[in-house]
């Protein structure tokens, strides 16, 4: 089985040379692994590199983060990732595609010094073709960063910054296990603009534990007077890896209380002119998070560092998630993927139903009616949904309402 | 053959007290296959047989043995069905012998099923050779166990053999004490064939497979049979035995055991208990005891996909045509769709009916609420027989309802006596006898069959640690103050959750099922209200609050590959759910109205 629908997708690439069933892990021999074997169906790309390290675990994070003990470590890393990007360049195809995003992510990024950043971007321009309208992100810690390193930063290439703040209440904070308090918060986004940045995010959680209706008004409305260019509010998930998961953790908010603070957050956003545009996001008009996009539109995205998550053509794939292993890989020379698997066409649906349904634009109309056509269940599904109030139609799209993201899981199940 | 070298016997024991292990010894020691393929084939063949412990179906096999005094013998084991469900089934594999080896384990004694198993073949009229097992186990008590004997089952313990069926010592005075204890078989091979059925099955080549041990007589291929129970008539195929597999032979004559296929099309026409006769010269009259195995629960089947109602079809006619104990009629239900109303034997037969199509016809199946057949006479004068609540008269229209009654039997050592009749007078028994045998009694019950089908054998078991024996037969109609409890989702009822009860219990049933129905019911978009009503009345109420979230913040740095599985694997839990109106209601709700 061949990928023979390349052609209408506007691909220039040849086809890679590898048979479409083999989700092939890199060695030595065959460095580049699977991604030798698939090409991108599209011209651009986005990047997501993954910087694990971190001063301290927050108690409900379930990423994969490792402790920053030496400065060789880093260092270490450093090399690795460049390596990586240099090893990605030798595919067939890198020439042809130009990234159009770059989102550092973690762990805690900003903990990478402004050498470390410039040459990672220098590499990176070096190799791949980095657009120059590229949206360059980089997630940062109020405790890990100071004007003259955001300065830097931008320097070095960096035109966005997402700034994890959470909460703005002291008594909460430490019990989440961050390093930095309301003040250091405040402090860290005046740094952010006075380094220049004109394109700022805030992050956010709700649903924490103790967190009372009008401590969680006070955090938005403090952090809205800010006025950064968008914002994300997660609620609190105790998911598998996180010690909370385990531990369990007293004092959450119940489920009423829960969809209170969303409602909350949803109103006094819009009041400040927000577009509530994903499900955990808002942005002013024209801010959206072009990085977090490619994810939503299901479209395509390289993956660096230990445990990033790429897609590339039909293959969704994953680094290996210990740092010296990834480490390790890299310096014996091949890329450190560790698991992959091709898409068949059933879950290449049901991922732009589950992704793009996530969005306020949704999904194209004609596109889940020809689903619908072959499929008597799903168009009474959907009818259903609609009937409820979770969907809702505009223009010609199909998209879950604001109520309806509260209980979007429910839908993505039934619809899968 | 001379009916003097002919003996036919069961094994009957407790569990795990080492039937499986002599039956495999004697096979390997006459030869007749090596043991480990024993196991395999003969006993406990099918899947849910093995994983349950229980045997459902009959099974046979033929030993060729040469016996001290130079002779050689034909021995055929016949194994037993396990269940009160097939209490039926059990009485004719032991009518097809003349004696049964009785394991008991060195270690551990008399247990419950020892005597109960003893019972059912005493009261055949067997010769039971006690066997004392695993005697080679560290803890074993041979002299106690044969005081036990002596004393509990008024058999003479010093009779007993001692043997380790797992190292083979004393296996071959097994062999030597069939032969010399238990008599040879009755009958005359001059006389019309006479042959009892003991069980039969379906095969797609040869038709019906009929298990048989000839009475009188003689049965060759050509011969015109005679079916004594519907009259009908057929010209056999082929007669053989079973050395374990299948072997045709020219002959099979009185006293022995084998098969019979005569293009029998259908199970149903050469039912357990048959008599099989010449049509030529019939036998004067039938066995006794023949009885036409009627069902006596009744459930809606409905699959759960609308899609697989053909292949449910065609599924419970393939099950059918081994199992004429069980029947099926399409019907409609409005909560669930099209399905079939089906009859069992009993609550086993059904699980077993249940779990067949779901795993060797891979259905997902929702069964309703079972019911048993009850009569109703209506203002009009019509008599109707009602085995759906659901097409149950409105009451206006009901002159009197009737339900069936069982006469039933029960063995149990004095000691459980008042734990019995307390639960007798929950299930509503009515007493009818007490009779001293011993150490035991063995009482009389009515019971309405509604109370015993579900879960009474189980209890019974339980109250006497599993030393009550338990069998009912269809006894009468009897007028009954009964009512039909509706369960209503969000104000409609749903017809398949129904159930007709006795007034005095309707209450206390109402209330267990609303609360078993919460907690099943996963939370919806909306309120969901569960209410069981007696006409407009209703009697209890839960709520399943609306689902106020669930949302996944975050799909983190693109790893898309973990949040799909997650609900691909929340998707295939859904599988089990069946849309009622707006409700979902899984498959474990339509069960839980039995359990409650």
């Amino acid at each position: 089985m061949g990928r023979d629908s390349i052609e209408s997708l506007g691909a220039v690439i040849r086809q890679g040379n590898g048979s479409a069933d083999l989700a092939r892990i890199p060695t030595v021999d065959a460095p580049l692994g699977v991604l030798a074997d698939t090409t991108p169906s599209s011209r651009s790309v986005g990047l997501y590199i993954h910087v694990p390290f971190c001063t301290k675990r927050c108690f409900y994070c379930s990423f994969n983060t490792a402790p920053l003990e030496h400065d060789d470590e880093m260092r270490r890393y450093v090399g690795a990732l460049r390596r990586e990007l240099g090893l990605l360049a030798t595919t067939s195809w890198a020439a042809a595609v130009s990234l159009e995003t770059v989102f550092f992510g973690g762990g805690t990024p900003s903990l990478l010094g402004p050498d470390d950043m410039a040459g990672i971007l220098d590499e990176l321009r070096a190799r791949l073709a980095l657009s120059p309208a590229a949206e360059i992100t980089v997630e940062c810690n109020p405790e890990s960063v100071s004007r003259d390193k955001l300065a830097a930063y931008r320097q070095a290439g960096v035109n966005r910054i997402s700034l994890g703040v959470q909460s703005l209440d002291d008594s909460i904070l430490p019990v989440l296990g961050r390093l930095h308090d309301a003040g250091g918060a405040r402090r860290a986004f005046e740094a952010v603009r006075e380094a220049g940045f004109d394109n700022a995010s805030v992050d956010l959680m709700y649903g924490l534990p103790h967190q009372a209706a009008d401590t969680w008004t006070r955090s938005v409305s403090g952090v809205l007077a800010w006025e950064p260019e968008h914002l994300s509010a997660y609620g609190l998930t105790l998911d598998a890896g996180s010690l909370w998961a385990v531990t369990g953790v007293e004092g959450l908010p119940g489920e009423g209380a829960v969809v209170e603070q969303y409602w909350a957050l949803a109103r006094a956003a819009q009041a400040r002119g927000f577009e509530h545009y994903e499900i955990s996001n808002y942005a002013r008009p024209g801010f959206r998070s072009r990085h977090n996009q490619i994810y939503w539109h299901a479209a395509e995205y390289l993956a660096c560092g230990p445990g990033a998550c790429g897609f590339v053509g039909d293959v969704r794939y994953g680094n290996v998630k210990p740092v010296t292993r990834y480490c390790a890989t890299l310096e014996s020379g091949a890329l450190p993927i560790d698991t992959a698997e091709r898409l068949t066409e059933r879950q290449r649906v049901g991922e732009r139903l589950i992704l793009g349904l996530r969005l306020v634009d949704g999904v194209p109309r004609a596109w889940l009616d020809e689903r619908a056509a072959g499929d008597t269940g799903l168009a009474r599904r959907l009818a259903a949904w609609r009937e409820a109030g979770v969907l809702a139609e505009h223009d010609d799209r199909v998209a879950l309402t604001e109520s309806g993201f509260l209980v979007s899981d429910s839908v993505f199940v039934d619809l899968l | 053959m001379s009916l003097s070298r002919i003996r036919n016997f069961s094994i009957v024991a407790h569990i795990d007290h080492g039937k499986s292990t002599l039956a495999d010894r004697l096979l390997s020691l006459t030869g007749t296959m090596d043991a480990k393929k024993a196991v395999d084939q003969v006993l406990d063949s099918m899947d849910l047989e093995r994983e349950r412990g229980i045997t459902i179906k009959a099974h046979t096999v033929r030993l060729l043995y040469r016996a001290g005094d130079g002779q050689e013998y034909t021995l055929n084991l016949i194994d037993t069905p396990g269940h009160v469900d097939f209490s039926y089934e059990v009485s004719r594999a032991l009518a097809a012998c003349e004696g049964a080896i009785l394991i008991i384990d060195a270690a551990q004694g008399i247990e419950a099923q020892t005597l109960a198993n003893f019972y059912l073949a005493a009261d055949a009229g067997l010769t039971i050779v006690p066997v004392i097992n695993k005697i080679d186990l560290p803890a074993a008590d041979v002299e106690g166990t044969r005081e036990q004997i002596t004393e509990v089952l008024d058999l003479d313990g010093t009779e007993a053999l001692a043997i380790s069926a797992k190292h083979g010592t004393g296996v071959p005075e097994v062999l030597e004490a069939i032969v010399a204890r238990i008599p040879a078989p009755p009958g005359d091979l001059e006389a019309p064939l006479k042959a009892l059925v003991f069980d039969s099955y379906y095969d797609s080549y040869q038709g019906v497979v009929v298990y048989v041990r000839l009475r009188d007589g003689r049965v060759r291929p050509g011969m015109r049979i005679l079916l004594m129970s519907n009259g009908r008539t057929y010209e056999v195929q082929q007669v053989g035995v079973f050395s374990p597999d299948m072997r045709p032979v020219e002959e099979l004559s009185a006293g022995q055991v084998g098969y019979i296929t005569a293009s029998i099309k259908r199970v149903a026409d050469a039912k357990v208990g048959e008599t099989i006769t010449e049509a030529l010269r019939p036998a004067a009259e039938p066995f006794p005891g023949y009885r036409d195995a009627k069902p006596m629960v009744f459930a809606g089947l409905y699959p759960i996909e609308d899609t697989e109602y053909e292949a449910l079809r065609d599924a419970l006619e393939k099950l059918r045509l081994n199992d004429p104990a069980f029947n099926f009629e399409p019907e409609t239900s409005l909560a669930l769709g099209y399905g079939f109303r089906c009859g069992f034997l009993g609550m086993l037969h059904m699980e077993i009916v249940q779990e067949r199509l779901e795993r060797e016809f891979n259905l997902s199946l929702i069964i309703t609420a079972p019911s048993v057949q009850y009569r109703v006479l209506t203002t009009a004068g019509e008599v109707l027989d009602i085995d759906n609540p659901s097409k149950l008269p409105a009451p206006d229209r009901i002159e009197q309802m009737e339900e069936p009654y069982v006469h039933s039997s029960v063995y149990v050592p004095t000691e459980f006596m008042t734990a019995i009749y307390k639960l007798a007078q929950e299930k509503r028994g009515e007493h009818r006898s007490l009779e001293y045998l011993g150490k035991r009694v063995h009482i009389r019950f009515d019971f309405p069959l509604a109370e015993i089908v579900v879960d009474f054998y189980d209890k019974l078991k339980s109250i006497s640690k599993g030393y009550a024996s338990f069998d009912y037969e269809f006894a009468d109609f009897r007028p009954s103050e009964l009512v039909k409890l509706d369960i209503l989702l969000n104000g409609d009822p749903v017809d398949a959750l129904s159930v007709i009860v006795h007034r005095d219990k309707a209450y206390e049933r109402g209330k267990a099922l609303v609360e078993k129905l919460r907690g099943v019911i996963p939370r919806q978009l909306f309120e969901v209200a569960i209410q069981a009503a007696i006409g407009s009345r209703v009697i209890a109420r839960e709520t399943v609050k609306a689902m106020g979230k669930n949302v996944t913040a975050k799909c983190y740095g693109g790893d898309i590959t973990r949040k799909r599985k997650l609900l691909e694997r929340q998707k295939e839990g859904k599988k089990r759910m069946k849309q009622v109106g707006k409700v979902e209601v899984p498959q474990e709700a339509f069960l839980s109205v039995l359990k409650s």
